[in-house]
């Protein structure tokens, strides 16, 4: 009986659209670094610590208003409280181990054990109970509890909760656990000669050396001494003390020299991939961005033109080192990666922003795979892929591209145009490459809502220097070209001009909707 | 059929369309080429004059009869000796139109002070096309048009013939729209030899003897082909 309730509620949650939705948001917030407004509530977070660190520290000598004291009590620690839970709740899924577990046995005709879903999921809470982020986000409850002052020493985890919202001291921290062995083979090495040492002034000056009373100062004397500190607290007065003290000052000064370069050494083969995952992070920040894939001429040529225009929402990744090194040196964002590998194009934020990927390779099969690479792991990714040949842009298009750029196609055609027609070359030329004399841009109403309504006569195209190529009428999507000067404009309407670079601008400017955030 | 000759200097994978679009349209076309394998192609693709011939060597060159107004078209893989072979023929055939393809800006500015009179760059234009269509998807679709020989719609440009009742109109004064046409720019002799767009805001006017461009459906550019010959 029991165990059909939990079984129904268990299928109920799994059905239930809101639950799903409710515990996908808040892993999101809680989780999920390329979440957009995830960064909102790490600054909301470290700002709630920052505040209660300094209530706590000021109380020390102060007497806090009550209001104050109010604030960390109720608000601080039930919103820690809040979010430790919310952690715990989202860490594993019990209803779905239980519904999986139920099927299971439906399936193999076994008897349903609630205790095998159960423990499962038990085992991983425990495991996300002890972890020390965990750990951390309990103690920082604790100095909220104001009957024993003891539990202020707990302010500390609040410091250290922050570890949890601060990146840089992440990194910091796996780049220090990429050498773990070695530092932890220079710890032991450490603590022998500190163990070692501390044992001989006890047993060299514990009569004769007034300072040293136990073992205790023994090791602290080789400990501050070791790490070069040396307070002089505690100092040798036999020579056999004084010989023990000489080994290991060089011993300490060889490790610290040690230490520091297993430090520096980790840092620099880490330093470019901790470069990268930042762009990388940085890029995701966006709600819309551009990847780039291959650093050749075309990439150098689009990003000479345009990279201004898409301020940093750009990404280059090339598998030549050399190239990336050129695009940085250029001042563009470029990672070393190989675009045609799954895990690389999933390290965006495909699921939130609004991709658009360039295959600019100079190989065909290279600029298909990273074309059914993007397709794959998004069909919201837009592609644009270059292609070569005729043959070529018919693959890119099954692979999915949804636009293809033919250099050669496109070369071919202007050389003819140079031959045959030579004066209306100049026209396709600067059309084509976009120079200020003659550029044909369109305009949509929706952003001019000016324009809504509005007689195409009353335009005045003339006046402003301008030519009125086309229309594309909204819904239909029907292209009018040379439109009839009676034409009222509608809200969806893409309006097709043509002129100088600064008259097109002008006339934006006039119709353009003022918007007020 | 145009009646321009052209000479296309180099024969790749990439420029088959050329060769054929040009074959087919002009009057008079050469391929010539610098290696055997390249001429081997261009016969077995059915070019009958194909000349093999060493393009580094200034005697070789002289020998290609080329006329004064003639194109020479510089598609070589090569784009060192692309812009050594645009040198030489533009000393060889001052009078020559020299047309080059180039892979950069570095390249582009080469070839201009070597003497090229057009000169295409590959990436420039595929860099702007990738912008249209992020940017500009109807303007892009519509240039497509414009460009493909496929389509029933294209630029055209006409010389105003004498005896044409545009001669000594003002462009303002005339409505091309009630032809279907747009006029996007015309070379008007009286002021220079330069192609002068419409929307640039001088005031011109229609002579004997001047060339306008305009768009529209093939069908419309040519009634109004034949309405300026009255």
């Amino acid at each position: 009986m029991f165990k059909d309730i939990i079984v129904k509620f268990a299928f109920l949650i799994n059905g239930s659209y809101s639950y799903r939705k409710v515990k996908e948001t808040a892993s999101n917030f809680l989780q999920n670094q390329d979440y957009h407004y995830k960064k909102y509530f790490d600054i909301f977070m470290i700002s709630l610590i920052i505040v209660s660190i300094t209530i706590l520290v000021y109380e020390v000598k102060h007497t806090v208003p009550e209001w104050m004291d109010f604030f960390d009590i109720y608000i601080v620690t039930v919103i820690f409280t809040i979010e430790y839970l919310a952690r715990v709740w989202v860490y594993n899924d019990w209803h779905l181990l239980v519904v999986k577990e139920y099927g299971e046995s439906q399936f193999l005709n076994r008897k349903f054990s609630l205790w095998k879903p159960t423990k499962i999921a038990l085992k991983g809470k425990l495991e996300y109970l002890f972890s020390p982020t965990a750990i951390i986000d309990l103690l920082a409850i604790l100095p909220a509890y104001r009957p024993l002052r003891v539990l202020r020493i707990f302010v500390l985890f609040r410091v250290f909760k922050l570890l949890r919202y601060t990146k840089s001291i992440n990194q910091f921290l796996s780049v220090l656990s990429s050498k773990k062995f070695e530092l932890f083979t220079l710890l032991f090495l450490l603590l022998f000669i500190t163990i070692t040492a501390g044992i001989a002034i006890y047993v060299f000056e514990e009569q004769k050396n007034g300072n040293i009373n136990s073992l205790f100062d023994a090791l602290y004397w080789a400990l501050i001494t070791i790490s070069t500190v040396g307070y002089g607290d505690i100092s040798p007065v036999t020579t056999e003390g004084r010989v023990v003290s000489m080994a290991i000052i060089i011993t300490g000064i060889a490790m610290i020299s040690f230490v520091t370069s297993v430090i520096v050494s980790a840092f620099s083969e880490k330093l470019t991939e901790l470069k990268e995952n930042r762009i990388v992070e940085e890029i995701n920040k966006n709600e819309e961005f551009m990847i780039i894939c291959g650093y050749g001429q075309m990439t150098r040529m689009f990003l000479k033109h345009y990279a201004i225009e898409y301020k940093r929402r750009y990404i280059v990744i090339d598998n030549n080192r050399e190239k990336v090194e050129e695009a940085i040196k250029e001042g563009y964002s470029a990672i070393h990666e190989d675009a045609s590998r799954h895990d690389v194009i999933a390290k965006f934020n495909t699921d939130y922003a609004k991709i658009t990927l360039l295959a600019l390779t100079g190989s065909d099969i290279a600029n298909i795979y990273i074309t059914l690479n993007a397709k794959a792991l998004s069909s919201h990714i837009k592609v644009i892929t270059r292609a070569s040949t005729d043959k070529i842009a018919k693959k890119c298009k099954l692979a999915g591209a949804d636009s293809v750029v033919m250099p050669s196609l496109i070369a071919n055609r202007m050389l003819f145009s140079a031959i045959t027609q030579p004066v209306m070359y100049k026209a396709i030329y600067a059309i084509l490459t976009g120079q200020h004399l003659a550029q044909l841009d369109e305009i949509n109403v929706i952003y001019h809502r000016k324009l809504v309504g509005k007689k195409l006569d009353e335009l005045n195209f003339k006046e402003h220097k301008l030519l009125c190529i086309g229309l594309q009428v909204g819904r239909s999507g029907e292209f009018i070209f040379n439109p009839p000067m009676r034409l009222h404009l509608q809200e969806e309407d893409i309006l097709l001009i043509m002129g100088r670079k600064v008259s097109i601008e002008h006339f934006k400017t006039l119709y353009e909707e003022i918007r007020y955030v | 059929m145009f009646k321009q000759k052209a000479f296309m200097f180099g024969y790749s994978q990439e420029r088959l369309f050329l060769a054929h679009e040009l074959g087919y349209k002009l009057m008079s076309f050469i391929i010539v080429v610098n290696d055997k394998e390249a001429y081997k192609k261009a016969l077995k693709d059915g070019y009958t004059n194909v000349k093999l011939l060493d393009v580094t060597d200034d005697i070789a060159l002289e020998k290609l009869e080329v006329q004064e107004n003639d194109y020479l078209i510089c598609v070589m893989d090569d784009h060192y000796l692309n812009v050594f072979l645009t040198l030489s023929l533009h000393e060889l055939f001052p009078k020559a139109i020299v047309v080059a393809l180039s892979d950069s800006p570095h390249t582009t500015q080469k070839l201009k002070m070597a003497g090229a009179s057009k000169i295409i760059d590959l990436y420039q234009v595929s860099a702007n096309r990738i912008h249209n269509i992020l940017h500009k998807p109807v303007a892009t679709k519509l240039v497509e048009r414009l460009l493909s020989s496929d389509e029933d719609f294209s630029f055209k440009e006409m010389a105003i013939p004498s005896g044409s009742s545009l001669d000594g109109v003002m462009v303002d004064d005339f409505d091309f729209s009630r032809h279907g046409v747009i006029l996007v720019g015309m070379i008007d002799k009286r002021l220079s030899n330069q192609f002068i767009f419409i929307t640039s805001g001088l005031e011109n006017r229609f002579d004997v003897g001047d060339t306008i461009v305009c768009i529209g459906y093939n069908k419309d550019l040519e009634k109004f082909e034949d309405y300026i010959k009255l």
